[in-house]
């Protein structure tokens, strides 16, 4: 019978570092390619770093992260307050405004980027908006909020309705219910919907690149204009950003080992407490 | 519970003011002719009998054909990717769910680069083969290209509802199934899948969505002559500069999505009960 | 609640400070193709005259186009020959003052008083060249290229070729070979063009690919490969294996050139912009860097010299009397060839 579990294990990391490769397949070859002595793509000529010098003495690029980082950044925390607490009045709505707002949502999702971007252009032509790095969060905003909601709307509709109540009835008020009930119930949902709207934030390129305007570029439209002539720099760019998330994916992941314990002991602490009631 | 009803205000006027309006700009575009300015304009139903030409049917049959084959191997890979992760600890779950995750942080497009030289003529796949003394094979600017391409960049959009569907799984319901007399694949079909299925139904919605409405990747790996909807789309909006013609295509896309999603909504149990 | 529209607020505010800023120092506004400058060029400048520069880059004229449509405005563009004609008829372009731009001797005459802009009133050139086909030297036969444009359409070359993922271009090419101009409006004559690019695109597998050609036929993927001869005389210089050659038919001569925009508030500027460029060592750098033909006399000779040393395709023959320029279409001639061209590519 071990054996057997042994065996399955086995093969499930198997089957999971295939599917791993696969995914990291493209950007082992970024990796790569980033410390290659030429221009060339395909062909690896030589170890070399001059591509980062390249990289950290392009102001253009250097500004471009700045422009990504702090868009995704801010777009992610403002969609996700405007998803998170729109997921959870959504699930008390009359049936009418939910359906409304639910479809309205499904809008961005369901449009291609393309026209998503042509419809918030005209919008900020139309009211003479200046194009720019607010144009850019504001409709980053725009199509992160979706996905947010998306995320955490099943997790509040699987809420048992009492359970805001019964909180409310042992004296706490309606932000405290929300706040220490609610919240950490869904929390799940909200850490898949800030995951997904960052991710989309950081990668978006079209709609980034037709609402922005006075010089304001991400780090999309600068890959995208090079596409004539690719060279590493860019390369040397995503290693970079590859190295950073592995190291915060470290510290994400050795600090929660050092809290679980505590937490532990809490959560059989409530548990116990619910029993009671 | 009446409490958090006013949540949902702040929202509702922002999506009105940053999707309905521009959906209703674009609306107006599909419906009339005039060009690109909204100053003379006239109704006008030709931008949709413009679509019913063969041509961009087509186009049209050909990307919902590579947005299924697409969705499939998603899903193939991706529910048994989620439900392999599900058997390890929890941290080695989260763990695992962080590294799916991070191929979506590194540019698309750049990604879309590596997979070209991968897959070139003189690509990296190519050289192992002349190595190996085997033939070399044409890769680029075909479907495999194009699917591959696709499939590397919305797999994790399938794996992650998957497997928060497939982590919400009470386990001691497969061991009721199991003490019921269920054998192994009875207790999959019968219940994890089940319990599974409003992540599969959000997970083929994404990934449907995005590779029928993707255009950098085809026109990538799959060359000029790859021409999906989303394609045609970009051209008529940006090199032809029809925003009419453009703007009707989006709204036939838009509809025949809406309609996939009210079937899929109807496999998702949790929809269906609020019917 | 309070809490997070405090949050809410401080967010949206932080993002209005960043719009915010900027000094005193007066702004150029640039909109350019993509990877089409020495950016060390713009520092120079900006240093020079104790200003800043916004550079904007694009990746087509169409592009640029939507996005002046939409409200967008620049002090300087960079557009191709026909859409600088469009420019024009639109009233979208301010006149230049040429008394404020000193270089103009250092310009090369034949580079100047084209069709798009005959006595140069808005538009100073800024690279030209033409189209092409590039070819592997140990693959093609020299004998074969006596067949001009045709020769894209040699079997022994089957699934060897990229053609252009440009409409304009492809249906240039099929026009020419067919002795037709390439600016006709003549319906038969575009369907003709059109049956010759599907009987092309049958009998021939070609691949229409954009810019990812470039690296492509670097490392020699394929033998053959229509390109704008700036493109050609970077890739040729990267393998010397390929040679670059434009059909007697007749090719499209093409310009791109800088223009200002109407309404801009910075002419002065944009005026010692565009004479910087001019300049004979600034422009030659520039050339050396992008690899296309530069209109200024002395840069052109240096770079024949020095880095596009032996590279003919640095040389583009302008002088062909069936090269044409391309000339701006009305909406529905377009049309007509971008459905056409649509119906070429998806099949």
């Amino acid at each position: 019978m071990r054996k057997k579990h042994g065996h399955r294990k086995l093969g499930a990391g198997l089957y999971i570092a295939l599917c791993f490769l696969f995914l990291y397949l493209p950007i082992l070859v970024t990796m790569i390619f980033s410390f290659n002595s030429s221009k060339s793509l395909t062909k690896f000529e030589g170890f070399s770093l001059m591509w980062y010098e390249r990289l950290f003495s392009d102001s253009e690029i250097m500004e471009a992260v700045y422009v990504s980082l702090s868009v995704a950044l801010l777009a992610t925390l403002i969609s996700t307050i405007l998803g998170t607490i729109t997921a959870i009045g959504l699930s008390k709505s009359r049936k009418l405004l939910k359906e409304v707002i639910v479809n309205i949502n499904n809008v961005p999702i369901m449009n291609p980027d393309i026209v998503t971007a042509i419809g918030l252009m005209i919008l900020f032509s139309s009211m003479k908006i200046e194009k720019g790095y607010l144009t850019m969060l504001l409709a980053h905003i725009a199509f992160c909020t979706p996905y947010v909601i998306t995320s955490v709307y099943p997790k509040v509709r699987s809420l048992d309705p009492s359970i805001a109540n019964a909180a409310m009835d042992l004296g706490a008020t309606p932000f405290q219910a929300l706040t220490k009930v609610i919240l950490p119930m869904i929390k799940e949902g909200i850490f898949a919907g800030v995951l997904l709207a960052f991710t989309m934030s950081f990668d978006d390129f079209v709609i980034s690149y037709f609402v922005t305007g006075n010089g304001v570029k991400n780090i999309s439209i600068i890959v995208y204009n090079m596409t004539k002539r690719t060279n590493p720099t860019i390369n040397a760019l995503s290693t970079i950003v590859i190295v950073v998330i592995m190291v915060t994916l470290v510290i994400v992941n050795v600090v929660p080992a050092i809290n679980k314990k505590k937490n532990k002991k809490k959560m059989a602490l409530e548990l116990e407490n619910m029993n009671h009631i | 519970m009446k409490h958090y009803v006013k949540l949902v205000r702040p929202y509702l006027i922002w999506s009105v003011l940053m999707i309905v309006i521009p959906l209703i700009l674009i609306v107006i575009y599909s419906v009339t002719t005039g060009g690109n300015t909204l100053v003379n304009i006239q109704f006008t139903l030709s931008n949709f009998k413009k679509f019913a030409e063969p041509i961009y049917l087509q186009v049209f049959m050909k990307s919902l054909q590579i947005g299924v084959i697409t969705v499939l191997f998603c899903f193939l890979f991706g529910y048994i990717l989620a439900y392999k992760i599900c058997k390890f600890s929890e941290r080695a779950q989260s763990f695992m769910i962080l590294l799916v995750t991070i191929p979506m942080w590194i540019n698309t497009l750049l990604r879309t680069y590596a997979w070209m030289s991968i897959l070139s003529d003189n690509g990296i796949v190519n050289t192992i083969l002349t190595k190996l003394g085997l033939d070399p094979m044409t890769f680029m600017y075909t479907d495999f290209a194009v699917i591959v391409g696709m499939v590397s960049d919305f797999l994790p959009f399938m794996v992650i509802p998957i497997y928060t569907s497939l982590s919400k799984i009470d386990h001691s319901l497969i061991e009721a199934a199991h003490d019921l007399g269920a054998n192994n694949v009875q207790t999959f079909f019968k219940v994890t899948f089940k319990l599974s299925l409003p992540g599969v139904v959000n997970g083929i919605m994404m990934t449907f969505l995005l590779s029928v409405s993707t255009f950098v990747i085809p026109k990538l790996l799959g060359g000029g002559q790859y021409m999906l909807i989303g394609n045609l789309i970009e051209t008529q909006f940006i090199s032809v500069g029809n925003w009419n013609f453009g703007s009707a295509i989006s709204m036939i896309l838009a509809v025949v999505i809406l309609i996939a999603i009210t079937i899929m909504r109807r496999m998702d149990p949790d929809d269906a009960e609020e019917d | 609640m309070k809490k997070t529209f405090a949050v809410l607020a401080v967010a949206a505010l932080s993002a209005l400070a960043l719009t915010g800023c900027g000094g005193s120092k007066e702004t150029l506004k640039i909109y350019n193709a993509g990877e089409y400058i020495d950016t060390s060029l713009i520092s120079k400048f900006e240093k020079e005259n104790d200003c800043k520069i916004v550079y904007e880059t694009f990746d087509s004229n169409e592009t640029m186009y939507t996005k002046i449509m939409s409200g967008e405005t620049y002090d300087i563009l960079v557009p191709s020959d026909y859409m600088i004609e469009r420019l024009i008829k639109e009233d979208k372009l301010e006149k230049l003052d040429w008394s404020k731009i000193s270089n103009k001797e250092n310009l090369n005459p034949d580079t100047m008083g084209q069709v798009y802009d005959p006595d140069n009133t808005y538009s100073v050139p800024y690279f030209y060249g033409t189209v092409g086909i590039l070819y592997d030297t140990t693959v093609v036969d020299e004998a074969d290229l006596k067949d001009g444009w045709n020769l894209l359409r040699n079997e022994k070359y089957k699934g060897n070729l990229y053609m252009y993922d440009s409409e304009r271009d492809s249906f240039m090419i099929a026009l020419e070979a067919l002795g037709y101009s390439m600016n006709t409006t003549d319906r038969s004559e575009i369907d003709q063009a059109y049956n010759w690019l599907i009987e092309q695109r049958d009998t021939m597998d070609p691949i229409y690919a954009g810019d990812d050609m470039i690296d492509n036929m670097i490392a020699g993927n394929k033998a053959l490969a229509v390109v704008y001869s700036g493109d050609g005389a970077y890739i040729m210089a990267e393998n010397e294996n390929l040679d670059f050659f434009e059909p007697e038919e007749g090719t499209n001569t093409w310009y791109d050139a800088m223009v200002i925009m109407k309404g801009s508030e910075h002419v002065d500027l944009a005026h010692k912009f565009i004479n910087f460029m001019l300049d004979n060592e600034n422009a030659a750098k520039n050339s050396a860097f992008v690899g296309y033909t530069s209109p200024v006399t002395a840069a052109y000779e240096k770079m024949q010299e020095e880095d596009y040393k032996g590279i003919d395709a640095y040389v583009p023959n302008i002088n062909n009397e069936n090269n044409e320029v391309f000339r701006y279409q009305d909406a529905e001639t377009k049309q007509y060839y971008a459905d056409l061209w649509t119906k070429v590519k998806a099949y």
